[in-house]
């Protein structure tokens, strides 16, 4: 990764220094366009779904996947930091799971690179996330008769932890991107010129690119630190936990957020997050790890200055000099890159679950 | 992440096995210690575990601050709360949210002259058993990271600490050190002393006539002393004395969640995974089956507060469990232990009047002294660890 990444550096620092026509190095890079399909066993993604909603899924029962990615906003959360576990915060910004079945590497940092089952067994399970002990969760999965019924439909037979982490990433599959207008071929006049912007002047599609427009590299945009991180001691307790359980050394000093650092432990890496996908941005604000830009006028700002301040910047990012009407049409074509809203019943799970846990009945003779 | 931990003592199983040669049933033998005054024992204090005021001081905020738990909902007192006895006032624990525990929760009181804490005795020592409760999924289900973390964000807790430990930030092994410290203050001695204690050493108006009774049956025809005995009124010891499965398992979805998972994470076979249907106590500890149904004694000073009583709370009165040993280890509706081939051979009906069953419940209340309150202390807030300045300096840096 690192090699491939210093040499489209270079030679992407050398075409924009000498401003050669940016459309000619647009083939450079895997191209936009739509997303693959994705084959999907429906029983066991309606199962996912019945449990990505279950608020039984975390230690204390109060939180459930979609309390910090909600669909109502694109399956992130509006709060720049996101909410947490209950009795402590959280240090970056909720991401979309929309087309996380896509990607090959997940989190800010990009900490984990296997599958989407790593991912669901982490977020269920971290202290400062869901804290959830997975042999109770497995119990409590148990208990529940719909649940049964839907693990042996799904052919997964006994509910266990490792189905519920099979049956979560199988239902993130069903979450891919539909009907936007780029996908659709149905752009604005704006959003087109915006597109061209986006391969061309603005540089864009260096880092944002292929079907996900992320390159699903870690960066170092120079994004301001979000002081709320630190300075609401919720937050700075999760951020701390974290940083002390990855072994980042001397993370009591701590003041900003190492990001990829966190993989490496190099120092050149701190501060580099891996490449967002720019899918259903029209739904997820606020924007950057750390939620601290709030508009997508804000970001496209934020990169025409050339990115923020940072000794170990990309060198990638240079002031790009772009028109008012160049930053408008390039906020058009990002908003043109959001499809469908995915809150229908369709992706949502609307039943009720059960008040209490349904008693096992005859309990002294049945096998457990 | 979470993380498991097994405590296997084949060494201990094989000690315990041996302890109990035949005792003569319904009468007090030489084999068992007398009864005694708490305060002729001490309280075994650690040697990498001194006891100051500072730490005891620190160890009581510790003790009721509710941040040393998963959500920062559930601290030491909340299922050991000094209004319900430094127990909990249900026949099982009340559980991290979300949760119920599955076994009784026990006083705090005289605890540290335990040589093993936990009803199967599964923590050597009050620091792991602090532990142990914090972190265990149905009880505190805190993780040591961020538990640690929340204490370097109390600016209070940071200095005391320093002053205590030395260390530049509060360690989470320290927690458990500090709490330990001030429950080996937690003792029914002293002002707090048993009207038995008085009368052990010497004041003989301490006991009334019907108490001095009840000491009769409680050393010899109810044979009570063969297993509670000594100065902390138990052998520390681990016997099954027949009480039944709590009937909560079967009507309670809930506690079935829990009890599961309690063999799951007790590193039981498959086996005994599927077919498990009551708490089997020792033999999670040691494997071996005729340890199934076994408990610890529990001491019986300061029982006046902390019913229910036995190790799933299935008995509300001292008069219950009275009855339950009359009637040889079998409660009003004949049941008793899933394990009768494990069944401590003393347990045999003992033909108590009802005079006698009176006498008996009168002496164990001679037991406990006057109630231990404590007032709870204001938790020390958290406060930010640095300033918006240092933090601008910060990023000017980057």
């Amino acid at each position: 990764m690192g090699v491939r990444v210093a040499t489209g550096r270079s030679i992407l620092a050398a075409v924009v220094g000498l401003g050669v026509a940016f459309s000619a190095q647009a083939g450079k890079y895997p191209d936009i366009g739509p997303l693959p399909q994705l084959k999907i066993n429906k029983a066991k993604a309606e199962l996912g779904k019945r449990l990505f909603f279950d608020k039984r899924l975390s230690g204390d029962a109060a939180i459930s996947c979609s309390t910090c990615h909600d669909p109502m906003k694109g399956y992130a959360h509006p709060d720049a930091l996101s909410p947490g576990y209950p009795g402590n915060g959280h240090f970056r910004n909720a991401q979309t799971v929309i087309n996380a079945a896509h990607k090959k590497v997940w989190n800010h940092d990009g900490r984990i690179g296997t599958n989407l089952n790593d991912m669901t067994r982490e977020m269920l399970t971290e202290d400062y996330i869901m804290n959830m002990d997975m042999r109770i969760m497995q119990e409590r999965v148990k208990q529940d008769p719909k649940y049964v019924k839907m693990f042996k439909d799904a052919g997964y037979g006994e509910p266990s932890n490792g189905s519920v982490r099979k049956a979560i990433p199988e239902y993130l599959k069903t979450l891919t991107s539909r009907n936007s207008p780029f996908d659709k071929g149905k752009m604005s006049a704006s959003a087109k010129k915006g597109m061209a912007v986006f391969k061309g002047k603005g540089g864009c599609i260096q880092c944002h690119n292929g079907p996900l427009l992320s390159d699903q590299k870690p960066h170092n945009t120079g994004v301001q630190e979000n002081f709320d991180v630190f300075l609401d001691p919720n937050n700075h307790q999760a951020f701390i936990a974290f940083t002390m359980f990855q072994g980042i050394p001397d993370y009591m000093g701590l003041k900003r957020d190492p990001g990829y650092y966190n993989v490496t432990l190099v120092d050149e890496d701190m501060g580099k997050f891996i490449t967002p996908s720019l899918r259903e941005l029209k739904y997820t604000a606020p924007y950057m790890h750390n939620g601290m830009i709030k508009t997508l006028a804000d970001v496209v700002e934020f990169y025409n200055q050339g990115g923020g301040k940072d000794s170990r910047k990309s060198k990638l990012l240079k002031p790009l000099g772009l028109s008012a009407a160049e930053k408008k049409d390039l906020v058009a074509f990002l908003n043109a890159l959001s499809g469908d809203q995915l809150t229908s019943d369709m992706h949502v799970w609307k039943g009720k679950y059960p008040a209490e846990y349904p008693v096992i009945a005859d309990w002294k003779n049945v096998k457990n | 992440m979470k993380k498991v931990t097994k405590l296997r003592s084949t060494v201990l199983a094989a000690a315990i096995t041996t302890t109990f040669t035949l005792g003569v049933v319904g009468q007090a033998t030489a084999g068992p210690a007398p009864l005694a005054p708490l305060d002729s024992i001490k309280v075994p204090i650690p040697p990498d575990n001194k006891l100051t005021p500072a730490k005891v001081e620190l160890g009581k905020l510790l003790f009721f601050d509710a941040r040393i738990g998963g959500d920062a909902s559930t601290g030491c007192s909340t299922c050991h709360e000094p209004d319900q006895g430094w127990a909990w006032a249900e026949d099982f624990s009340r559980g991290y949210p979300g949760t119920v525990h599955w076994r009784n929760s026990q006083t705090v009181i005289n605890s540290a002259f335990y040589p093993r804490q936990f009803w199967a005795g599964s923590a050597s020592s009050n620091e792991k058993q602090a532990k142990s409760a914090a972190k265990g999924g149905v009880a505190g289900n805190g993780e040591s990271d961020i538990m640690e973390a929340r204490l370097a964000l109390i600016p209070e807790y940071v200095k005391r600490f320093k002053e205590v430990y030395g260390t530049e930030w509060p360690l989470i092994s320290d927690v458990w050190g500090a709490i330990s410290a001030f429950e080996r203050t937690l003792n029914t001695v002293g002002k707090y002393e048993a009207p038995l204690d008085k009368y052990l050493k010497g004041d003989k108006s301490a006991l009334s006539k019907q108490q001095l009774a009840g000491k009769a049956v409680f050393e010899g025809k109810g044979g009570c002393i063969q297993c509670h005995n000594g100065a902390l009124i138990t052998d520390s010891d681990f016997h099954n004395i027949g009480v039944p499965p709590n009937k909560r398992w079967e009507e309670d979805g809930l506690a079935q969640i829990t009890f599961r998972f309690e063999q799951y994470a007790k590193g039981m076979t498959q086996e005994g995974y599927r077919k498990a249907k009551s708490d089997w106590g020792f033999y999670y500890r040691s494997k071996n089956k005729w340890d199934r149904g076994k408990f610890r004694t529990p001491s019986l000073r300061y029982v006046k507060y902390t019913a229910p009583y036995m190790h799933n709370g299935i008995f509300y009165t001292l008069e219950d469990v009275v009855d339950f040993y009359n009637r040889g280890g079998k409660d009003e509706d004949g049941r008793t232990t899933p394990f009768p081939e494990n069944m401590d051979k003393r347990i045999k009906p003992l033909g108590l009047s009802d005079q006698e069953k009176e006498d008996l419940v009168a002496f164990i209340e001679s037991m406990s002294g006057p109630e231990i309150t404590m007032k709870k202390p204001a938790m020390p807030p958290y406060a930010p660890l640095f300033t918006k300045a240092q933090l601008q300096a910060a990023q000017e840096a980057k």
